[in-house]
């Protein structure tokens, strides 16, 4: 058995260690709100942060996570809630979601972004951001960044 | 675990999710015309407005009635409009709860939506079609929609008239409540909703409030779905989760056409369906599962080489040049005399263009779930499926014919999508999570991974195009002849094309708004074992390329300024030239530019709207260029939420910049390339250039703004390449700007 810390909560899991945290959390704890897109870390929306830092989930084995601290997209905020994070009612702000699917990841990059860089860049903000967006709400993300931090 | 409790008699009928994965307050939602509300989340019972009750599932023509299957209204007020569109990013959900919203009247703040599933009751037009593609859901439900809101509020007054028989009348619905003829509130639609159950529906069509008096027509409401999906908790198809389920994960052969000739034993604790040209393997997570598919010792009957040669990128290319020059073309378009004109002409163009065939790479995979009951004897007596699609009646139609049940029996839940494009419109996930979902005896979750979703794509298909163009000594067109070499997508989807053509395929390329008396169009169908499919704007993502790269080399071979060039092309289009002169503005056409920049512009009408396009680049100093700038103007008749459509717009653009600079589906004898993002590139935010979108409002019929945005992108950048450099591009990817990082 494994013990994984998640959004603050202790799982024991029985997954084989090889499999990539992003199928624990998604099919074994329920917690769906962190996507695949790609399995080979290019897309990053299956981002979600371990012990505080953005990782893609489809590529750290579960087996290594035992003990850290993972926050997926549906502990950044209670769900009860509702969505309370500022980066999130920024994007209710902005109405940035389209179809949403990679929102989680591109939600919790932004998140990580602006906890250790109060006040970002477009360079910066283009070099944190290496999430795939389809549906193309790359605007409305750089605006609702800009509006958070003030620019 | 959020357990949903039917409060009519039907709940054999009431379609349910049990999931600690599901949002909290998913209504349930029966197939024959009625909608009841599930239980409260503390508990508490709603009782739903149950609107046209017992209506029969499919055969029943059209009536006003159909038109109460949309609004469920709790006792507590809460308001769910059951929304008929595929949610794939557009905003079709809210857009469409707008427009009922108008009618009812309801304070939108207090709103939810859902996804229609499967129901007759649903669909629009003739057919009952439910079916979400070629920009249609705004256009095809919106007088439906109109109509279910003041259906509603009509019954909700009568409600009203019933319980208050004293009070002053006329009464009024507004936002939420009944008010009297003085102003005061009597009771909340909640308060209204169970008499309001009971009332016969009006005999006749109600009386629409009309464009002069709308709130929320036109304005930018947020969308409700938003706060669902900033938080992990919208329900995606993928995200489906079934008690007792299992997970099942899809190989398919690796070269298209192949088909399965032996599968050995399942591993320990799975099961293997052999589906054909694919087999499906079960596992405990969606990862083991997979696992377990790759590592499969399947053994595959491939085609034959010469089979082969039609599913080959190389072998493909030269066919089409064969079919150009020797094929017989059917006419799709012939006015006036091309040889005369061409005879008049003192300068001539003949040039060729070409256009890959391209994936969809819809960010969520292929995936569906199915949960098959079957009684003692092993006979099926329940098939309901959860899917991620832009047909739910198809879906229910493919069920249908897969297990035997009539299509009463069988209950599709249309689920959002992480994108759909074109692509999740077809069966083919569907059809095997069914195959696998009767052979399981479990319910399953079956999942493509990305691999199978490039390798496995209907893709859109490629193009060879030659267009051959007289021009007077003053520049005026005097001849145009097209003739396009492609694949058929009726052929692909099981038809014949009539008359040899393929309206799909051909797109734009006919009833060209620029002036000109001489025309020839023709299409001649290209074998190909490339399995094709529609996508984001299909035909005229390939019939504006060609039609507005070459109307720019006239201009350029006339002398003249693109933009006027076209605008004397448009003269007397009052809302073509609307439009252009609206991007034109928009992007400074005309102003001095920094030294290695250019403008390029064009012009595209399509799905009942109007588009033109101004893209900006910048010459870097390694000679690549940057996309510095899009500036576009769209028409769509009636803007229903413009920040919406601005969005679309913004999206399309982008959607349309990664398939003109960097994407193209590429085989070889039959082996697909591309099989994830690596070979696939998307652009990032740091690929995204400035964006400015205009609406441009002159009392057009009401168009679909999902994909007008598309087909214009590739000939601006295209178009300004060439007056940049000189260089004219006449094959796509254009290649002229370095891919998104990280990526080949």
């Amino acid at each position: 058995m494994i013990t994984l810390k998640v959004n603050g909560t202790s799982y024991q899991v029985s997954s084989d260690p090889s499999t990539p945290l992003l199928w624990v959390l998604r099919d074994e704890l329920g917690l769906t709100g962190t996507k695949y897109g790609c399995g080979v870390e290019i897309c990053a929306a299956c981002t979600v942060w371990i012990d505080g830092s953005p990782e893609k989930s489809c590529d750290e084995n579960v087996g290594s996570c035992a003990g850290k601290s993972i926050t997926t997209i549906e502990g950044l905020s209670p769900l009860a809630g509702g969505a309370t994070h500022p980066v999130q009612l920024a994007w209710i702000e902005s109405q940035v979601p389209q179809c949403g699917y990679c929102q989680s990841g591109m939600i919790m990059a932004v998140a990580a972004l602006l906890k250790g860089n109060k006040k970002p860049t477009d360079a910066q903000i283009d070099s944190a951001l290496s999430n795939i967006c389809a549906c193309g709400t790359y605007p409305r993300v750089r605006a609702a960044i800009h509006k958070m931090i003030g620019v | 675990m959020n357990k949903i409790v039917s409060t009519d008699l039907h709940a054999q009928d009431i379609s349910t999710i049990q999931s600690s994965a599901q949002p909290a307050e998913r209504i349930a939602v029966g197939r024959r015309g009625f909608l009841s509300a599930g239980a409260a989340i503390g508990g508490g019972l709603m009782i739903s407005l149950v609107l046209g009750k017992a209506r029969p599932a499919m055969a029943a023509a059209p009536t006003t009635s159909t038109v109460n299957a949309f609004i469920v209204i709790g006792t507590d007020n809460a308001i769910t409009m059951i929304t008929p569109g595929g949610e794939m990013g557009q905003g079709i959900n809210a857009g469409l709860a707008q427009v009922m919203a108008e009618e009812l009247p309801v304070d939108w703040t207090t709103i939810k939506t859902q996804q229609a599933p499967f129901g007759a009751q649903f669909g629009r037009g003739a057919t009952h079609s439910q079916v979400t593609g070629g920009s249609n859901s705004m256009r095809g439900w919106f007088p439906l929609m109109l109509q279910a809101g003041a259906t509603a509020r009509e019954m909700l007054l009568a409600a009203a008239r019933q319980t208050y028989p004293s009070a002053p009348q006329p009464l009024k619905a507004v936002a939420g409540a009944v008010q009297d003829a003085n102003g005061a509130k009597l009771a909340t639609y909640g308060q209204l909703a169970a008499v309001a159950s009971t009332i016969a529906l009006p005999a006749a069509a109600p009386i629409l409030s009309g464009p002069g008096s709308y709130k929320l027509i036109g304005t930018s409401m947020a969308r409700p779905d938003v706060k669902l999906k900033v938080n992990g908790s919208a329900v995606f198809g993928i995200d489906v989760r079934l008690p007792g389920m299992v997970y099942a994960a899809v190989r398919h052969c690796p070269t298209l056409g192949g088909t399965v000739k032996s599968v050995p034993a399942a591993p320990s604790g799975s099961q293997v369906v052999n589906l054909g040209n694919a087999v499906a393997v079960t596992g405990a997570n969606t990862w083991q599962a997979n696992s377990r598919a790759k590592s499969l010792a399947v053994t595959w009957n491939l085609p034959t080489a010469s089979a082969l040669t039609l599913a080959d990128s190389a072998g493909l290319a030269s066919a089409a040049q064969t079919l150009m020059t020797s094929a017989t073309p059917a006419i799709a378009e012939q006015i006036g005399d091309v040889t005369a004109g061409m005879a008049a002409a003192t300068k001539k163009l003949n040039v060729t263009y070409s256009v890959p065939y391209l994936a969809h790479a819809c960010m969520e995979v292929l995936n569906c779930t199915v949960s098959i009951k079957k009684d003692a004897s092993g006979t099926v007596t329940g098939c309901e499926v959860w899917a991620p699609t832009q047909a739910p009646d198809w879906v229910a139609a493919t069920a249908s014919k897969l297990t035997g049940l009539p299509l009463a029996q069988v209950i599709v839940n249309a689920m959002f999508m992480g994108g759909g494009l074109g692509r999740k419109i077809e069966q083919d996930y569907v059809t095997q999570a069914i195959k696998v979902g009767l052979a399981v005896n479990k319910p399953v979750k079956l999942t493509w991974f990305r691999e199978e979703d490039f390798g496995r794509d209907w893709f859109r298909p490629s193009a060879l195009s030659r267009v051959q163009v007289g021009l007077d000594a003053g520049g005026a067109i005097t001849a145009w002849s097209n003739r396009i070499v492609s694949p058929s997508l009726t052929r692909s989807h099981g038809g014949v094309p009539k008359n040899g053509l393929d309206g799909i395929s051909i797109g734009h390329a006919t009833a060209l708004p620029y002036a000109n008396a001489n025309r020839l169009v023709e299409y001649i169908e290209q074998p190909s074992a490339i399995q094709i499919g529609y996508w984001r704007s299909v035909g005229e993502s390939i019939s504006a390329f060609v039609v507005e790269s070459v109307i720019d080399e006239c201009a350029l071979a006339a002398g003249s300024d693109p933009y006027q060039y076209r605008r004397t092309l448009l003269a007397g289009n009052t809302a073509a030239l609307g439009v252009l002169d609206a991007a034109a503005t928009l992007a400074g056409w005309g102003t001095a530019l920094p030294a290695g920049q250019a403008r390029g512009i064009a012009f595209s009408p399509g799905f009942g709207s109007l588009c033109a396009i101004v893209a900006q680049l910048a010459l870097t100093a390694t000679g690549t260029v940057k996309v510095v700038r899009i500036s576009a103007a769209v028409d769509c008749g009636t803007a229903v939420n413009p920040g919406q459509v601005v969005g679309q717009m913004e999206g399309a653009i982008l959607h349309g910049m990664n398939a003109a600079l960097w994407q193209q589906a590429t085989f070889a004898k039959g082996v697909p390339a591309v099989r994830n993002f690596g070979s696939y590139p998307m652009g990032r935010m740091a690929d995204c250039p400035k964006i400015d979108v205009t609406i441009v409002s002159q009392g057009s019929t009401l168009g679909g703004i999902g994909e007008v945005g598309v087909p214009g992108v590739a000939p601006a950048l295209a178009n300004a390449y060439a007056t940049l450099t000189g260089t004219r591009k006449r094959s796509l990817p254009l290649g002229i700007v370095v891919a998104p990082k990280g990526e080949s």
